[in-house]
Formats: structure tokens, sequence, C-alpha cells
């Protein structure tokens, strides 16, 4: 699957990437915001709880306090009758329910005869109040904390949380009120026993986080409740686990043992918590630790399900770009397989269907434009080609008539040969050549039709045709030229004309008349061997002025000489760098002619000459030879 | 081939230059349009340039002798270089074309 490469897929990338990056970018923003609003509202909520429970937990301890006082009065008014004593203790137990047990202590011998006197009365197991005398010698109170400290300050006092092996068998603290005589000596310590129980459930009440810690410690550092796993009730909180390998630990502890109120963040192995901590009552401080993880546990949820509805989102979003883009872009691919189509040769190619009117159907538009352009084109070249074909076939046929208009029937007799050659340079040339004898004389002519082609054939075949006719008619050679001149000149409008060269050997007498019309000279190697261009006065070429005077010229020729007659395809043909063959060429290859050759080996020799000096370059000119050989006897 | 003319009144000057042969033979007698069409025209032209015609120009500078001739004007080859000048004498162009 070319799937990287292809357009819908690199455009949907593009989309998904952008989108992508918009979303992560505004989905950090909000989570940033809501992470710092979650963290204060967390916080907010952990001083509040504290605060809350702070007051709930004073406010019952103020409670047990304003029993015992209220009560107070009472056993001053009732010193002597112990009995009522017990009544009181009983009283105080049932009136406030958070006290589990309330307890009036005399001093020693307060009363004759009773070293300790004690009435206690408690919560029983089956929620009935029991009293009982709690002093004895293994159970001094006068040494005991609740006792002691009130006893000595005459102040009222709350003890260290403690167990009460005595009395109700749980964990407790105590409540202390002084009872003073007039004299303001302390006669007696009214108590009242809070169970930490109580306080334990309290604070476990509230609803805290999973993870999160709570605890409460005495003024000396002391454990007194919470939830803090491995600690057991009044052991030093330092000792504990925890504290011992974390600093912050520490640091919360000596900020609740000096009764500071605030929050900090602590660092707990591999996570963060926040702290909240506040004093409580009696020195008692009280802190909730929650690890920040827990607080941003739902955002972190919520973070997860968004990340996966994003996560399908975009791939919804993807496949549907992709499903889109692949649909809008099927015309430019089925485009590119009819343009495919089209470059192998079918110019029919079925173009898509496009029913929308946008940037596709244009492009449909022009590619049938285009279609039909080349389809037009196409049968326009056929048609073209056809007619050049026929033209050219028909040039074919007019130049095979040509060739079979001048003679190739050579004579070659003890008296005399000739040969010639007549190469077109394209289709139908305008050279021409011919000879003919008559009784002692041999009549010859070699031209060059200006121009080429049809029009050149045609005069051509006029000139030969006149020729052949006036050498009939024992006329002068400047007599046939003179009337050639007029039949072409008269009326010729489009200006065509011939450079001739005709002439007359009289075989016996070895004289020879000629006429030059404008002709190139022709060349003679003379008996002895040496060879020179024939002196012949140019006149004009026939065709341009009627009613030209032409004159004639005579030499003597003697036996063994050669004429060679050209046009100007020989001298002027050309090799690839337009250096023209030349007469100084043609007259150095006339002296080397040997006395053996026949008329037609000087054409082959000459022609494969200028074949080798022409070499590649085309031949832009009809190239005529026309040799006669006036033998010896 | 390439032809130049500068025409100031009814003098035409006229430069030539290249060659003229089969190949551009056609528009040859396409550039020499102007002069055939001129009348009483006194037509130079320099033929310092031009490097060889063929038969097939030698054509057109008679028809522009003619033309001239029936039309009151006059035709004056200049500069012929050697084997261009040879041409016109064999074949007599010189005897019908003046050349200076």
């Amino acid at each position: 699957m070319k799937l990287s490469r292809s357009f819908s897929a690199r455009l949907s990338t593009t989309i998904l990437v952008i989108t992508s990056m918009l979303f992560i970018i505004s989905m950090l923003v909000v989570l940033l915001f809501s992470r710092k609003i979650i963290a204060e509202e967390a916080k907010k909520n952990a001083v509040e709880m504290l605060s809350s429970t702070s007051l709930n937990i004073v406010h019952t301890l103020d409670e047990a306090e304003s029993t015992v006082k209220n009560v107070a009065w009472l056993v001053e008014e009732r010193l002597e009758d112990t009995t009522y004593m017990y009544s009181i203790t009983s009283a105080v137990v049932a009136i406030n329910e958070e006290i589990v047990g309330s307890c009036i202590a005399f001093r020693p011998n307060y009363f004759e005869g009773k070293h300790y006197f004690a009435p206690y009365a408690y919560d029983s197991e089956n929620d009935s109040i029991q009293t009982k005398q709690l002093g004895n010698d293994q159970c001094n109170y006068f040494k005991m904390e609740w006792f002691a400290v009130p006893f000595l300050t005459k102040k009222p006092h709350w003890s260290n949380p403690y167990f009460d092996k005595d009395g109700g068998q749980i964990m407790m603290t105590t409540y202390s009120y002084p009872i003073m005589n007039d004299k303001k000596e302390v006669i007696a310590v009214l108590t009242a026993d809070i169970s930490i129980e109580w306080l334990t459930h309290q604070l476990c009440a509230l609803n805290l986080n999973d993870n999160s810690k709570i605890l409460l410690i005495g003024d000396k550092g002391q454990y007194i409740s919470g939830n803090l796993p491995g600690i057991g009730f009044q052991e030093d909180i330092v000792k504990y686990e925890e504290a011992k390998k974390n600093p912050d630990f520490i640091k919360l502890i000596k900020k609740m043992t000096s009764l500071e109120k605030g929050t900090m963040t602590m660092r707990t192995g591999h996570y963060y918590s926040f702290a909240v901590y506040g004093p409580l009552y009696n020195g008692w401080s009280t802190a909730i630790i929650t690890p920040t993880k827990n607080t941003f546990a739902k955002l972190n949820f919520m973070q997860f399900v968004i990340a996966i509805v994003s996560i399908l989102g975009l791939l919804l979003l993807f496949l549907s770009c992709l499903r889109i883009i692949k649909t809008l872009t099927r015309p430019v691919t089925e485009f590119s397989k009819a343009a495919l189509v089209m470059a192998q040769g079918n110019f029919q190619a079925q173009l898509p269907q496009i029913e929308t009117e946008d940037e596709i159907k244009d492009l449909h538009d022009s590619f049938e434009q285009m279609q039909q352009s080349i389809i037009h084109y196409i049968q326009e070249l056929k048609t073209t080609t056809a007619t050049k074909e026929r033209f050219e076939s028909e040039l074919n046929i007019a130049r095979n008539i040509q060739l079979s208009m001048v003679p190739t029937d050579f004579p070659d007799n003890e008296r005399y040969s000739v040969h010639a050659l007549l190469q077109p340079a394209r289709e139908v040339g305008g050279d021409l050549y011919d000879f003919q004898e008559k009784g002692d004389d041999v009549f010859f002519v070699i031209g060059d039709v200006s121009g080429k082609g049809v029009p050149a054939a045609l005069v051509m075949a006029i000139t030969r045709a006149a020729f052949r006719f006036l050498s009939g008619l024992g006329l002068t050679i400047d007599k046939m030229v003179e009337k050639i001149n007029n039949t072409l000149s008269s009326r010729n409008e489009s200006n065509m004309f011939v450079t001739l060269f005709v002439g007359k050997i009289n075989l016996t007498t070895g004289e020879m008349y000629y006429c030059n019309a404008g002709h190139n000279p022709i060349v003679i190697h003379h008996a002895d061997g040496h060879a020179e261009y024939l002196h012949a006065k140019s006149n004009i070429a026939v065709g341009v002025l009627e009613n030209f005077i032409f004159e004639p010229e005579v030499i003597h020729l003697e036996k063994g000489s050669r004429l060679i007659l050209y046009t100007d395809g020989v001298t002027e043909a050309e090799d690839v760098t337009e250096a023209q063959f030349g007469e100084p060429r043609l007259l150095d290859f006339a002296v080397k002619i040997d006395e053996k050759d026949s008329s037609k080996d000087i054409i082959d020799h000459l022609i494969t000459d200028v074949k080798e000096f022409t070499g590649e370059a085309t031949q832009n000119d009809d190239i005529t030879i026309l040799t006669i050989s006036y033998k010896k006897d | 081939m390439n032809v130049t003319i500068n025409q100031e009144g009814n003098k035409y000057n006229v430069i030539l230059e290249g060659r003229v042969d089969t190949s551009n033979a056609a528009q040859f007698e396409q550039d020499l349009k102007p002069l055939m069409e001129a009348s009483n025209a006194e037509i130079q032209i320099d033929c310092s340039g031009m490097t060889y015609t063929s038969s097939q120009g030698l054509r057109y500078f008679l028809m522009l002798q003619k033309h001239v001739m029936s039309h009151q004007g006059s035709l004056v080859l200049r500069n012929m270089q050697p084997q261009v000048k040879e041409v016109f004498d064999i074949t007599g162009f010189s005897n019908i074309i003046k050349i200076e």
C-alpha cells in the first residue's frame, strides 16, 4: 500500500498532526489549571476538615470540662456523705455520654482511717453504670498524673492519654478538677475520663481519601490517635518507622509539637504529599497527610479517559479525512489513469464523470478539451501525412519519368563513346543531358534548370524535347540555342531559366562547334594528356532574354581527346564544412585520366572522388556528368 | 540568409548576407517582396556578405531585374565576392544585371 506517498494520506496526516497538537496544547492548559484548582480546593478542604474536626473535639472536651465543673460544688457541699460521692460520679457518667468514667479521689487520710478513698463510676460493658472504690495499695492514685498534677498546681488538668488498667480497661485521657476547702487546700480531685477510642472514631470518621494519613499527637510528641500503621498508643512519634527515613516528616512533627498551624508539601518516597496541621487542645496537635496522587486521582482518571477518547476521536478523524480526501481526489487518480491510457496511444480514454462544479470539474473540462484537441490534431496529422505520402509518391513517379527522359543507351563504337550520369538531389531535379548522332555529327547538350522539383522538371522536358527536335533540322549550334531560348523566354512568367552547353562534333574532321548559354565551362583532356577548361563565351542562360543573339565558337579536337561536361552539382558539391569540391579539384582529376579509361570509367572515378570529398554531407544539388571520348583511329 | 532593407523614398539600400540555396530560396523570395512591389525603385544591393547563390537565387535576381526594368527603376549589385561574381559571369547574368 502506497499510503505514505499518496496525497490523501499526506493531507490526512497533516490534519491529524495539527489537530493533535492543538488538542494536546489545549488539554495541557486545561489540565494545568485543573490541577492548580484541584490542589487549592483539596488544601482548602483539608484545612476546613481539620478545623471543623478540631472544633468538634474541642466542643466535646469542653462539654466534659463543663460537666465536671458543674458538679464540683456538689462535692464541696456534701463532703461528709461518702455514699453520695458515688452518686455524683455516677451522675457525671450518666449526664455526658462521652464520659466513660468519673472519680472523686480524696487526698490521703482525708477521712479517718481511710488512706485511699476514691469513689469511681464507669460505663460497664452491658451499658449500665457501675461504681467501685478505686484506691488501694496496688492502685496508688496519689502518684498518678491525673491526681498529682492538679493536687500540686491547684488547677484543672487534662492528663496525657493513658491505658486505664484499673478503671474502664480502655485508652483514655482524664480531666482533673481540684476541689478545695476554705483554706484553699486541695482536698480531692474530681475527674472525667474520655475514651481515646472515641477520639480515634472522630478522626477516622473524616471523609478522607484512601492512603491519607491522620494523626493526633500529644505535647511531648507521643502518638495518641490516628491511622498510622505500625505505631502504638503513646509511642514517641519520632521513633516511628516513617519518621526515621523522612526528614519532611520530622519537620512536620516539630511544627506540630510547637503548636503551629498551617500546610506543607512533603516528599514521601517517590511521591509528594501535602500536610495540613494545627493545634487541637491541651497541647495536642493533629495533622492530615494526603498524597498528591490521591488528590489528582480523579483528574488522572479523567486525563486517561480524555486521552483514550481523543485517540479514538483522532483516529476517526484521520480515517474520515482519508476517506473524504480519497473521494475528492479519486477523479485525479482516474485522470492520471486516463492520461496513461492516452500516453499509450488510445486517445478515446474514458474520463471520470464529474458531477460537482469545482476545480475538479475545471480539470475535467480542460482534460476533455485537450483530449479533443489531440484527437483533432492526430486526425489532421494523419490527413497531412497521407497527403504528403501521396505527394511523395507522385514526385517519385515524376522522378522516374524525368530519369527515363534522358537517354541511357550510350553509344560506344570505334570512333567515339558517350556516357552520362544524372543523380538528382531531391525527388525531381532540373538537370538534363542528351546526345544524338546525325550523320558525321554528334550533337550533345548538358543543362541545368534553375530550381528543382516539378517546375524544373517540366522546363527540363521542354528543353530536352526542343534539343531533340532542333538537332535533327541541320541548324547551326547558335541558331539551335537561340530557338531554345526564344521557346523558353516567351511568356516565361515564372522566370525559370536554363544554363546550357550545346555542342556538335564532326567525327571526321574533329571540328567542334559549341555554344555556351551561361553554363559551367567544360573540361577537355587532350590526347597528349594535359587538361584545361575550354574557353567559352558565357552568353546568357536561356529563358532570360528573348531574341538574345548567341555567339557560336569552334575548336579542333584531336583524336584521343576527352570532354567532360558537368553541372554545378559537381564543382559545388560541399563537404560537412561547406567547402566546395571546386574547379581546381576537377581539373586535377581530369589530368589524371588514363588513356585506357572508358567514358564510363571517367564518370565512375569522378563520382567516387566527389563522394569521397563530400563524405557524410547531404547532396543539395543535382549532379550530372556527360563524358565524350573522341577515339583515335 | 539575411536580408536587410533600408528604404528612403524610392531608394532602397539592401544588405544581403549568407547563402542563397534551395533550402532558403522561398524565404529569400519572401524577403525580396517589398522590392518587387515598388515602382521607380532605385535599388542598391550590398552583396559583400553573400557567400553563395544557387540557380534558384539567380532566378530571383532575374525577376527583380525584370521588375525594375518594367517599372522604371534601377538595380545595382555591389561588392560581390569573387566566387559569387563568377556565377553571375558564367550564367551571363552580369550581362543584364548591373554589377559594380
